[in-house]
């Protein structure tokens, strides 16, 4: 009764009611609740900035949003306007006026700027021709709008460069009467004026009525924008607060607080003298080389120590790891000592020729053969130890590979079974089983342990600990903190491409790692 | 029971050449039925079978002694190309320029005969170096200076094809040396054949049984011995029947043997090899390949040098088998050899085929050839045929599953 009196007189209750309410929200992937149980408020004109770690929820959540995950494949009720909002796919939620810009732009680099806005939302006069003189018409006062009048709206979009195709991101937005805009790290890619303008453009909106939800990792950036903060971690709902009233330091406290579970089988052992050094790495970006994803980076790894790199998602940690692997697809420069010597990796031929192995953090783009058996890709990278003159002696190779997959404990019918058939952990396991075969000296994991259930979890890093002990220097890159902490003997946090913490891992608290991965320089954190 | 499952896992995965063989049977049926049928109608349009040297009068004339010989030699030069192009295919590229290539050098091979009565044995390695040398270059443009294989293979077909023309003034070179001519038309003598099959089985069951023994060094589990000596008698059944069979007519064809002894080297290659694995690794995924620390590179290019010396011997065995160098040699040559590697279940996608598989699939290309030609199938009908099987045969493959990823 209350409801139907609300609609009938209007005005009064709009500036009451939020714009969006979600309820409950609860989103499981295969048994594993990714959200669970959360709630967000956002008002007319306001803007919501949404944190918490790599894995929290945070972009799940925008997706059950903006429909990517269809009405019913999730729990809970998404209130817009106090209606029931229940869409199928991200054109009805457009239609609605919700828009999400995804951290990834999706512009069509070779259409126009007026084409790409009007993309899918073409005016058209009878019989399906293109209004082009009315598409450049808006598009041009749109421009004008978020203040960037020097747009050509007839150039192709690959002419400007990031900052402005954020921008013309937001344009096609507002072309599509976004009332609410979910803005997913948005300046990842942008240099710090064009994230000055981005800002004030966000501000803009807010004026016009305009609601924003903010995802960054960047506290500073939330802090200048936002009315209200929301903190998710592990898929719940921590707080949400009005801007002012929390400090960074409450703000990462909150963002963190899991605890280290007993997952880890961390042992004492013995660390001698240095075995590899980087000096200087730097990484330019592949589309904007004034942009350096890893900025004069240096440090030194132990034999049979562990080495933790921990950072948010885009601090350029793995950008570092392919440039040192002789394999990053940009314009990079690093030194790299292997006891002491000077080594030339330009490929990871010679990498690995070098005692320095990688194993890299997209299984199924880099890692996997998958078509080709398990034991064939665990003797991948050592071919020559199992043939002469370039034939194989298959039997002995067939003896190893038989040693190694017992040893890794991966299940698995046959040595010839397609790798592709395996399971993610087992497949996992292999991958790495494969850069242990020549007998590295220092190795590189990136993410070893993402997508891989508890159980092989945990035979990875009783496989780490058994490395170290033998002498193997190890570096290994993750975006789970309890499991920096958990393993790691010291740890490197980096932000934004630079070095900005550097910690012997005794008593460190996951406060201090996520300080400076939030881009507290270690003067700072000191 | 756990055996029992996966020998009937083996022959599963085996299903697709049993597939093609079985087809192979339908069209050899086939074409034995309507030969018989064509020729039994004494209508004065074609020669009697009676006539035919070798003629069986309990077959049809495709199934004859002579026939079967016949279909092999026209099979040899699609069947060396193919050896070569399902590498290529298998490591995610394509070569467009073989049939172009192939004649250049068949075309050189004249030129430096009748021209420069260049002596044979410095003619042939001229040519085989040649054939290598364009080969790498043309992997060197795909490997290195990254030209899609599509675009590069489409270029030497132009490239090759003026050379040739322009190097023979688009007239055809009566071949000079007896001895050349023989390489591509010569039979093995009865003796030799036998040695030769006899040969073969030895060494088969040598190697089964040095496999053997090096598996027991290893702790391997092994085949029970039956289920090897079974297969060895397979095998000797079919080199025994093949050797008779060829014998019955002429002998054994110098271009078929040559076909034959590459296609087993290209197997072993496959299997046994650094670089025949690192070819299907690069096929099925190249970063991971890459990333390995394996010179992905330099297996492209070399995998092209292998295909340029393939084309080089085709070519030869083609002006030989001519007698002539001529400036049409070779036409389309690489549709025939790309068929069938597609045919013989070869993954558009890279990363699966094998050798057998092309082989299999350059006889059963051979076979429609040489059956239609028989039954006087206007041309233009047999490429609406040929059209046809092909896209068949690669929906066959898709909508079995066996490329999904």
């Amino acid at each position: 009764m209350v409801q139907v009196s609300c609609i009938a007189n209007g005005q009064g209750v709009e500036v009451a009611a939020p714009l969006l309410e979600m309820r409950g929200i609860i989103k499981e992937f295969s048994g594993v609740k990714a959200l669970d149980g959360i709630d967000l408020l956002v008002h007319a004109g306001e803007c919501v900035g949404l944190c918490g770690e790599n894995g929290a929820g945070k972009s799940t959540l925008m997706k059950v949003l903006s429909a990517v995950y269809p009405h019913g494949t999730w729990g809970g009720k998404i209130l817009w306007e106090g209606q029931e909002l229940t869409a199928h796919n991200v054109r009805e939620t457009e239609a609605t006026g919700i828009v999400i810009l995804h951290q990834e732009l999706m512009l069509v680099p070779h259409l126009s700027v007026a084409e790409n806005i009007f993309l899918g939302n073409e005016i058209t006069s009878f019989g399906g021709v293109l209004n082009q003189a009315a598409m450049y018409q808006r598009s041009a006062a749109l421009m004008a709008e978020l203040g960037i009048p020097e747009v050509n709206v007839a150039m192709p979009v690959s002419h400007y460069g990031g900052g402005h195709q954020q921008l013309i991101e937001i344009a096609k937005a507002l072309n599509k009467k976004a009332r609410l805009l979910i803005l997913d790290e948005p300046t990842s890619s942008l240099s710090g004026k064009e994230i000055e303008v981005l800002l004030g453009i966000i501000r803009m909106l807010k004026s016009k009525g305009v609601a924003c939800v903010l995802i960054s990792h960047k506290l500073d950036e939330i802090a200048a924008v936002c009315d209200t903060i929301s903190i998710i971690r592990d898929g719940t709902h921590v707080a949400t607060r009005p801007m002012g009233e929390l400090s960074v330091e409450q703000i990462i406290a909150m963002m963190v607080g899991r605890e280290i579970q007993t997952l880890f089988p961390r042992e004492a052992h013995e660390i001698g003298e240095v075995v590899f050094e980087a000096r200087h790495v730097i990484c330019q970006d592949i589309d904007n080389p004034a942009r350096r994803r890893v900025d004069d980076v240096s440090f030194q790894v132990r034999k049979g120590e562990i080495l933790g790199v921990a950072g948010l998602v885009g601090a350029g940690r793995t950008e570092m790891a392919m440039a040192l692997f002789g394999c990053y697809p940009g314009h990079s420069v690093a030194t790299v000592l292997i006891e002491g010597k000077e080594v030339a990796v330009h490929s990871p031929s010679d990498a690995v020729a070098a005692g320095l192995c990688m194993v890299p953090e997209d299984r199924k783009r880099h890692g996997i053969v998958p078509l080709m058996g398990v034991g064939y890709n665990i003797t991948m990278a050592s071919q020559r130890k199992f043939s002469r003159a370039g034939v194989f002696n298959m039997p002995a190779e067939m003896h190893a590979i038989s040693q190694w997959i017992q040893r890794l404990h991966i299940k698995t019918a046959t040595p010839v079974l397609p790798i592709q058939s395996l399971s993610g952990g087992n497949q996992q396991k292999a991958v790495i089983g494969k850069m242990l075969v020549p007998q590295p000296r220092v190795l590189i994991l990136d993410e070893p342990t993402r997508g891989v259930d508890i159980g092989a979890k945990q035979e990875i890093y009783k496989l780490m600990m058994e490395l170290a002990g033998q002498g193997v220097a190890i570096i290994m890159i993750s975006s789970e903190l309890p499991e920096v902490l958990g393993v790691s003997d010291r740890v490197l946090v980096m932000a934004e491409g630079r070095l900005t913490g550097d910690f012997v891992n005794e008593g460190l608290t996951q406060e201090t790692v996520m300080a400076a991965a939030v881009g507290k320089t270690m003067a700072q954190a000191a | 029971m756990n055996s029992v499952t996966r020998n009937i896992q083996a022959v599963f995965s085996r299903y697709k050449v049993l597939a093609l063989l079985l087809s192979i049977v339908l069209i050899w049926t086939f074409f034995g039925y309507f030969s018989q049928q064509a020729f039994g109608n004494d209508d004065g349009l074609y020669f009697r079978p009676s006539d035919w040297p070798g003629f069986e009068p309990w077959s049809g004339v495709f199934l004859s002694a002579r026939n079967f010989s016949n279909l092999l030699r026209q099979m040899a030069i699609t069947g060396m190309l193919a050896t070569g192009m399902v590498f290529v295919i298998i490591a995610g590229e394509i070569d467009l320029s073989v049939g172009s290539l192939l004649g250049l050098l068949g075309g050189l091979a004249a030129v430096l005969d009748v021209t420069y009565h260049v002596p044979l044995a410095l003619n042939f390695a001229i040519v085989l170096v040649a054939g290598a040398v364009v080969g790498l270059i043309n992997g060197y443009w795909v490997a290195y200076l990254r030209v899609p294989s599509f675009i590069v293979g489409l270029a030497g077909m132009l490239l090759f094809r003026g050379i040739l023309e322009g190097v023979t003034h688009s007239t055809t070179i009566s071949i000079e040396s007896a001895i050349f001519i023989q390489f591509g038309q010569a039979y093995l003598p009865q003796w030799v054949g036998w040695i030769l099959g006899l040969a073969l089985c030895v060494l088969i069951a040598s190697i089964g049984y040095r496999g053997r023994l090096n598996r027991q060094r290893y702790q391997l589990p092994s085949a029970p011995v039956w289920q090897d000596s079974t297969k060895l008698f397979l095998v000797v059944c079919v080199v025994v029947g093949f050797v008779y069979a060829l014998n019955t007519y002429q002998g054994i064809p110098l271009p078929v043997l040559l076909m034959l002894a590459i296609a087993g080297f290209f197997t072993f290659v496959a299997r046994n090899t650094v670089f025949g694995r690192r070819i299907y690794a690069v096929g099925s995924n190249l970063e991971a390949t890459r990333l390995s620390g394996v010179n992905t590179q330099r297996v492209k290019m070399v995998l092209f040098g292998l295909m340029g010396l393939m084309c080089a011997l085709a070519g030869l065995v083609n002006t030989a088998r001519q007698a002539t160098g001529s400036p049409s040699a070779g036409n389309l040559g690489e549709l025939d050899a790309i068929a069938s590697c597609f045919i013989g279940g070869t993954s558009m996608r890279g990363g699966s085929g094998t050798v057998v598989g092309a082989m299999v699939g350059a006889l059963i290309m051979a076979s429609l050839n040489n059956g239609m030609d028989m039954l006087g199938v206007d041309s233009y009908w047999q490429k609406i045929v040929k059209g046809m099987i092909l896209l068949l045969a690669v929906w066959v493959d898709v909508a079995s599953g066996s490329n999904e990823r």
